[in-house]
């Protein structure tokens, strides 16, 4: 299941070279630089696109998949433009909102997908995040696409029994999918923890 | 709701952060007192469920899918502790994976749906299934406390975005508070439907009133209590009460009455506005309470119509399958 | 000569009354590679989570296990798992790291052994099930295949002295079930192997029980069992082709 294209992280080129603290470094920089600089301030907000663009050159990562993950902004950044423009008490305008936005989402598309997810959690390690939430994060990442797979054939499954278009049907096919789904998540946590003492784990 | 990177502003955002940092630190602290290792990869793999279900489009109107943030369900089903855990996991990811939500406003998001909503939600599920008996009451709280999750969270939301300066409070809270009125109504149900789905299937994994994970120090809910009441003092009190105005409108006006005329229905071109600007503030608060009572007396009605009467004092489920086949 | 494995009138219930094991007894001696069969639900996975001390998950009286001649208590935990290595039935439950490095490396690890120990082991594992050079993959991206591969290297890196395998062979295409094969077959471990997959028994076995309802029914040579065809089949199994064309020796 190709969720959102993550073997992009796993690709060749000079920027997936570089040390994920760095990448994560230099994108927390940027991504704080460009909130905090004031809207007006139109040399940073060039230089910064100027600079992305040549990474997203750099990286080889594909154009349009840049742009399509781009995209995921615009129904926030419209909603809140609409809103925006129709009120004169607003100190910030909108369109200095949007490209803060753009700026901000482009660094993080930029930086995770030159970056396997591994080598971001070795680094939350190295910065102290607590050792409990770093295994969380580890076992989420591990199992989404697992049981996302599982949540996608029993939904299958279940649609393939089901012959009415009744919405109400439907809610109820989902909820159950959803609750099996945690029933067996729950199950194979225990398993897991099982694998993990059958191999020296305390 | 998840607010993208340059909605906030600087203090918002170190504010927010300052918070969900002590209070997930507080929650990490009490779940590693609480819970057993046994049930430490349960955590991750919650996190892993609630995005995997949050992929789950549930048909609502037209082309509009609703789907679960699922705080209040993790909660009813973990403990408060596990959930703020467990929610500020699935963020982190959504974050930093899938661009949802900016780096900056994580300490915003954290705060308004893994701690706000989460641990607001499951005070209110807590209270009521206090309340209200068997399995019914419990769908009926995890119903309402699913729909308060939402709108509390998107009421510190658009403090937030209001504090910052990008959308006035009194567009911000109208907007933001009503939209999500009506999505907290799919939360709400959405909760219900695959907390009862999972009741039915196993009940083992849902913990009984007033049990287990009953949380054993009371300083750390209550700590916990604290952190989140202190974020709505500073993103939606000093908004969202109309009372100030409103009294002061009141206040100005007997004043006037004192001095002026004895004829209420008179008054002087300047106070002329205060009157709408209280009963404007007022109809708000009147619109909050009614559409709260209407999301109470919903949550009931579908305890109702999902719980069949002779299950209402809790149901036994088909023989448990064990859990290890073979 | 002492048995490694050596199990006496285990019995073992399920929290919700199911009786999965009513009284097993059985041994395996050094070296030798048994295979353990049974339907659905006769007790094998049950029976395996014993063998290193995952189960019984609460305190019973009920029957002995003894590896290398050590009954499995609560307090030798530690040692058993450090000499029976189980290869679990879902390799998803097993491969809970990121990446193929990580996964391999975490039993060395647990043994407290040092960094370039570890990436010595995890080197010679990986190598050993022909994976060399997957180290940087991640989990999640292998193919069932693979999957499997890592689980055995991931267990072989903790170098046991008993090795346990639930079901090891199911899901597999047939040059995966083949592959999976001949690397069973250059491991001079001693090894229990549950499995449905009654070729392999024939192939690496020289000897095979069969477990049905919580008991064992049969325990003899593998291939006269397997020939057994009353036997196999009053016990949900049958008699494998490939022996229908051999000769009795």
């Amino acid at each position: 299941m190709n969720l959102l294209g993550h073997h992009h992280a796993h690709h060749e080129s000079p920027i997936h070279r570089i040390s994920a603290f760095l990448k994560l470094g230099v994108g927390l920089a940027l991504i704080l630089g460009t909130v905090l600089m004031p809207v007006g301030c139109h040399v940073w907000f060039a230089v910064v696109a100027v600079f992305l663009a040549l990474v997203a050159w750099l990286s080889r990562l594909s154009s349009f998949f840049l742009f399509k993950r781009l995209l995921v902004l615009s129904p926030v950044v419209l909603g809140v433009a609409a809103v925006n423009a129709f009120q004169p008490s607003a100190r910030v305008s909108w369109l200095g909102i949007a490209v803060k936005s753009a700026l901000c989402l482009f660094t993080v598309i930029l930086v995770s997908n030159t970056t396997p997810f591994s080598k971001i959690l070795r680094v939350l390690k190295l910065v102290r995040v607590p050792g409990l939430l770093v295994t969380t994060i580890a076992l989420m990442h591990r199992y989404l696409f697992v049981l996302a797979g599982e949540a996608e054939r029993m939904r299958r499954a279940r649609a393939s029994r089901t012959f009415t278009r009744r919405r109400r049907v439907r809610w109820h096919t989902l909820a159950t999918v959803a609750g099996q789904l945690f029933v067996r998540a729950s199950e194979r946590a225990e398993r897991i923890y099982d694998a993990m003492c059958a191999r020296g784990w305390k | 709701m998840h607010i993208p990177d340059g909605f906030i502003d600087a203090k918002t955002a170190l504010t927010t952060a300052a918070l969900s940092v002590a209070g997930v630190g507080l929650a990490l602290r009490q779940v590693k007192r609480e819970l057993p290792p046994r049930r430490v990869p349960l955590l991750g793999l919650s996190a892993a469920f609630l995005f995997a279900a949050q992929m789950l489009n549930f048909p609502v109107a037209g082309g509009t899918s609703g789907h679960l943030l699922g705080g209040v369900l993790v909660a009813a089903l973990l403990g408060p502790a596990a959930a703020v855990v467990v929610l500020t996991t699935v963020l982190i990811v959504q974050c930093f994976l899938f661009a949802d939500g900016g780096v900056s406003a994580l300490g915003a998001n954290v705060f308004n749906m893994a701690l706000l909503g989460t641990v607001g939600g499951w005070a209110v599920f807590r209270t009521m299934s206090g309340c209200l008996p068997g399995t019914r009451g419990q769908v009926a709280a995890v119903a309402f406390a699913g729909w308060c999750s939402t709108v509390l969270a998107s009421l510190a939301c658009a403090g937030q975005l209001a504090w910052s300066g990008t959308v006035a409070w009194s567009v911000g809270f109208t907007a933001m508070a009503g939209i999500h009125m009506l999505i907290g109504l799919a939360e709400g149900v959405i909760t219900a439907l695959v907390f009862l789905a999972i009741v039915r299937m196993r009940p083992e994994l849902v913990p009984a009133n007033g049990l287990s994970p009953a949380p054993r120090r009371a300083a750390t809910v209550i700590a916990l209590g604290l952190i989140v009441c202190l974020g709505l003092a500073v993103f939606v009190a000093p908004f969202a009460c109309p009372w100030p105005d409103g009294l002061e409108a009141v206040a100005t006006k007997l004043g006037f009455e004192h001095r002026a005329s004895s004829s209420l229905l008179a008054a002087p071109a300047p106070d002329y506005q205060m009157p709408g600007i209280h009963w404007a503030g007022g109809a708000t608060a009147m619109a909050g309470v009614v559409g709260t009572l209407i999301a109470f007396g919903l949550a009931l009605l579908l305890s109702r119509a999902l719980v069949p009467k002779s299950c209402s004092s809790g149901c036994e489920s088909a023989p448990t399958r064990a859990i290890r086949a073979d | 000569m002492n048995p490694t494995i050596e199990v006496a009138n285990l019995k073992y219930r399920y929290h919700d009354g199911t009786e999965a094991l009513r009284g097993v007894s059985l041994r395996v001696a050094p070296g030798e590679c048994v295979g353990l069969l049974g339907p659905n639900g006769s007790g094998k996975s049950t029976l395996l989570l014993h063998l290193n001390g995952i189960l019984p998950d609460r305190p019973v009286a009920d029957g002995t296990v003894r590896i290398l001649g050590e009954s499995v208590t609560s307090q030798n935990l530690e040692t058993i798992r450090r000499q029976v290595g189980l290869v679990f039935q879902d390799p998803d439950d097993q491969l809970f790291c990121a990446t193929v490095q990580e996964d391999v490396a975490f039993g060395p690890q647990q043994l407290g052994l040092n960094e370039t120990e570890v990436r010595a082991r995890v080197q010679q594992a990986l190598t050993q099930v022909g994976l060399a050079g997957f180290g940087h993959r991640a989990t999640h991206h292998l193919s069932h295949g693979e999957k499997r591969r890592v689980c055995l290297a991931g267990v072989l890196a903790c170098e046991p002295t008993v090795l346990v395998l639930d079901e090891p062979t199911s899901d597999l295409d047939p040059r995966g079930r083949r592959e999976f094969k001949a690397l069973l077959r250059q491991i001079t471990a001693t090894k229990l192997i549950a499995t449905h997959d009654l070729e392999l028994v024939v192939e690496l076995c020289s000897r095979a029980i069969v477990l049905d309802h919580g008991v064992v029914v049969a325990d003899g040579p593998a291939v006269e069992l397997l020939n057994d065809e009353e036997l196999m089949l009053a016990h949900g199994l049958e008699r494998p082709h490939i022996l229908r064309h051999r000769h009795p020796h």
